[in-house]
């Protein structure tokens, strides 16, 4: 028992010592990119040995920098509406709430003319400041809120898996048929709320017709059942409504 | 204005009076490109607007709202050969037209189903002659006129060309004089919506959802001085379009809009139910103030008497007190006696309701299997209603007392006078007009459905000529500006007629998108 505390201890200790370190090595792992375009991502300065953050029975991993996982785990620019266990499971452990390192350490920007990986050929679009002041934001909330977002984050989705190929503008929104790649057919999903005593209190089947499903469920912000707005006295429950 | 936007002001060396006055000095100084802006000094809409610099789209019409006014405005402007776009806030089309009851009035249309079932003579002066009456002449007459005389070519249009479906009855509904109220298949206004909406896509219009408007851009108030465009919300960003003809505004009445209400009719207090989409707020009607336009009649709102009384929706049951009277349905308080002359006015069928006290509510409506076809029913609507609890069945009226918790002796006394009123062709009591085909309550089933009035509909709106365009405070049309539908006002007088809405909606939207389409680029 006395055995496991100790460990334990060390552990913790082990741990804010690196979580208070992280900090500035990111913001100098940034800056080191910002100087030298194309420079590589510097792992090295968090993670002094790979093998502590790779998944058991992982193949051992040669590098320092980013290529090290990339050469391997090639980022998907398909945009295709699936899981991405790599991808989201490093912007997991890097953005807030579990870490808090800035975009540019594993990216490249040029504002207003592209996105990239280092290391990586290739660019996912073409944000500006505001752009991506915003992406910071929601993927804040991707990583720790209450809402769709996290319920998504949780399940390895991350942007791409909604929003496709193209880096997401302000004006985004995500077309039904995206949401029923994974969630549909529409006629299934229509069937699973289908209410037993009156069948047209359904809300998959409204009688306002093909409506979005972004009109309820909201990934960046509480879902809200739109139906009692004026229907007050029904009994309706979605998921991702509560504040963070 | 902020002690700020005061500064910056004075530093232009520009007082507000210069603003307001210097309409033309400043179009001289359009370099610095302020935009026309008359709001209240203070109020968050004052601070001083630029001009945009450059805009992120750009289409011949702008059409501000997805219900029958704005669709209609698309599908006739998309037509005629423009590009469209319908801007909406709300993450769904069609505004309050798709929750609508889907009762449109009109003296003839393309089946003559009220000539064919001998349900007597109609003209659009008829109708005319009654929307007068019921919004005691203080209906602009010239608005009017456009309205009789386009609702049977309008509903037409829709049959014809986007495949909309009207049930083979017409009925007499409170206020008008004749048989010319028309049921939509659909039961709801939906069946329209979707008739407008297929047909202005069709035509290459396009509807973007999410997208609020926050600004009217005109330069100044000079009366040749057009309207240039929107500032409109979507998402996170904010973009400016540009429209090349026209804007057509069609973004509904203000009845949600509860401080709006209560400054143009302080007793509509929030304790007042409202039948309306949550979207249905005033805002565009104070852009357009802004920028010049003049309105009148805010303060005539209308209560639906109908309504269901705890929510105050407008449910599909909630329609069938409206389109009773003139098939001899009774409307009843608590007490079991009548209060009212079913085939009144809303207004006067409202406030009836409200003078019996708070204490009074609901009160019901009864009528009887026979009735319901008639009277644009259905009776799968009927069986639905029934099982949810809306509406009330029973084989007596004794019965049906006992059900709704009235005293069973007074129902079926006012019943049994009410039948005899209809057999004698007098109604001694509150002098309703009775016809034959008015049907008396003796075979069963009977029915009843609760009700209590809510907010319902903004007669008063934007000021319109018959063209369909804004006008300013001054009495000069407002380049490139139109409204139509529930936002502009001056149809209805003092109380629109229930069916009324429908044909002012979709035929001075398909005005307004006519005359917007042949406006010069
Ligand atoms: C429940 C109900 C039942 C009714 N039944 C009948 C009936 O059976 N017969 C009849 O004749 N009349 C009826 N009426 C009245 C009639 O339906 C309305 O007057 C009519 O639908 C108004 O149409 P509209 O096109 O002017 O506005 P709406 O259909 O209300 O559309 C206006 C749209 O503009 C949008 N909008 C508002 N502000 C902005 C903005 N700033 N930016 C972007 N978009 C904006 C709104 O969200 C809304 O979608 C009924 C009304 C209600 C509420």
């Amino acid at each position: 028992m006395k055995k496991i505390w100790l460990l334990l201890m060390v552990f913790l200790v082990t741990f804010s010592v690196l979580c208070l370190g992280i900090d500035n090595r990111g913001a100098e792992a940034a800056k080191a990119a910002d100087s030298g375009k194309g420079a590589k991502a510097t792992c090295q300065t968090c993670h002094a040995d790979f093998a502590a953050v790779i998944p058991k029975g992982h193949p051992a991993v040669k590098g320092s920098d980013l290529t090290a996982c990339t050469s391997c785990h090639a980022p998907d620019q398909t945009g295709k509406a699936a899981k991405n266990a790599f991808s989201s499971r490093m912007h997991l452990a890097h953005v807030a709430p579990k870490g808090n390192q800035d975009c540019l350490v594993c990216h490249t920007w040029t504002s207003g003319k592209s996105f990239g990986l280092k290391g990586v050929k290739g660019s996912f679009g073409a944000p500006n400041k505001e752009d991506v002041a915003m992406m910071k934001e929601i993927f804040a909330s991707w990583g720790g809120s209450k809402f769709m977002d996290n319920l998504h984050a949780k399940g390895n989705i991350g942007c791409a898996g909604c929003h496709g190929k193209d880096l997401p503008k302000a004006d985004d929104t995500v077309e039904n048929n995206r949401c029923l790649t994974c969630h549909g057919p529409m006629d299934k999903l229509v069937k699973k709320t289908e209410p037993k005593d009156f069948k047209d209190r359904n809300p998959h089947k409204s009688h306002l017709g093909d409506i979005a499903c972004t009109v309820c469920h909201k990934a960046h912000g509480a879902s809200k059942v739109y139906c009692l707005d004026c229907h007050k006295k029904f009994d309706m429950k979605i998921q991702g409504e509560k504040a963070p | 204005m902020t002690t700020e936007e005061k500064d910056i002001l004075a530093a232009k060396g520009l007082s507000r009076r210069s603003i307001l006055k210097g309409a033309v000095a400043f179009g001289a100084v359009t370099a610095s490109g302020f935009a026309l802006n008359m709001a209240m000094p203070g109020a968050a809409e004052a601070m001083i607007k630029k001009l945009p610099k450059k805009w992120d789209e750009t289409w011949d019409v702008v059409v501000v709202g997805s219900g029958f006014a704005g669709l209609a405005a698309a599908s006739a402007a998309a037509g005629a050969g423009s590009t469209v776009i319908v801007l909406e806030k709300m993450p769904t089309y069609g505004g309050n037209s798709i929750i609508n009851g889907g009762v449109y009035a009109s003296w003839d249309d393309k089946y003559h189903y009220r000539n064919n079932l001998g349900l007597g003579v109609d003209s659009p002066k008829q109708h005319s002659d009654d929307t007068l009456k019921g919004g005691d002449y203080y209906n602009i007459p010239e608005l009017v006129d456009v309205m009789v005389n386009g609702a049977t070519g309008a509903l037409n249009w829709m049959i014809d060309e986007g495949d909309a479906k009207i049930r083979p009855t017409v009925t007499r509904a409170g206020g008008h004089t004749a048989y010319r109220t028309h049921s939509a298949v659909a039961g709801v206004g939906r069946e329209y919506t979707e008739a407008l909406r297929k047909m202005a896509e069709k035509r290459g219009a396009k509807i973007i959802l999410n997208s609020e408007v926050t600004w009217i851009w005109r330069q100044d108030a000079d009366p040749k001085s057009p309207v240039l465009g929107l500032e409109v919300k979507r998402g996170r960003r904010v973009l400016n379009i540009k429209a090349k003809k026209a804007v057509v505004l069609a973004s509904g009445g203000f009845s949600q809009d509860i401080k709006m209400r209560m400054a143009h009719n302080p007793r509509l207090v929030p304790e007042f139910n409202c039948t309306n989409q949550k979207g249905a707020t005033g805002e565009t009607i104070r852009f357009a103030q802004a920028v010049g336009a003049d309105t009148l009649q805010l303060n005539f709102i209308q209560l639906y008497p109908f309504a269901e009384p705890e929510t105050g929706i407008l449910d599909t049951p909630a329609v069938y007190p409206f389109n009773g009277p003139g098939y001899g349905i009774v409307y009843v308080s608590k007490l079991g006696k009548r209060f009212v002359n079913e085939l009144e006015r809303r207004d006067v069928c409202a406030f009836a309701q409200i003078n019996l006290g708070a204490n009074m509510k609901p009160t019901w409506s009864i009528f009887s299997r026979p009735m319901v076809l008639k009277m644009g029913g259905s009776y799968e609507e009927i069986d639905a209603g029934v099982a949810k609890g809306r509406f009330v069945k029973a084989d007596s009226i004794n019965e049906l007392a006992g059900k709704i918790g009235l005293p069973a002796a007074a129902l079926a006394d006012t019943i049994n006078k009410h039948n005899k009123y209809l057999e004698e062709g007098k109604d001694p009591d509150f002098n309703k007009p009775i016809t034959k085909v008015m049907i008396p309550l003796i075979e069963g089933p009977f029915y009843a459905v609760s009700q209590w009035p809510a907010v319902h509909h903004c007669m008063g709106g934007l000021r319109i000529n018959r063209d369909s365009q804004v006008i300013d405070v001054f009495g000069s049309v407002i380049p490139k500006l139109y409204a139509a539908g529930e936002v502009a006002g001056g149809v209805h007088g003092s109380n629109r007629l229930g069916s009324n809405a429908m044909p002012d909606c979709v035929v001075f939207g398909r005005v307004a998108g006519t005359n917007a389409a042949k406006e010069k680029v």
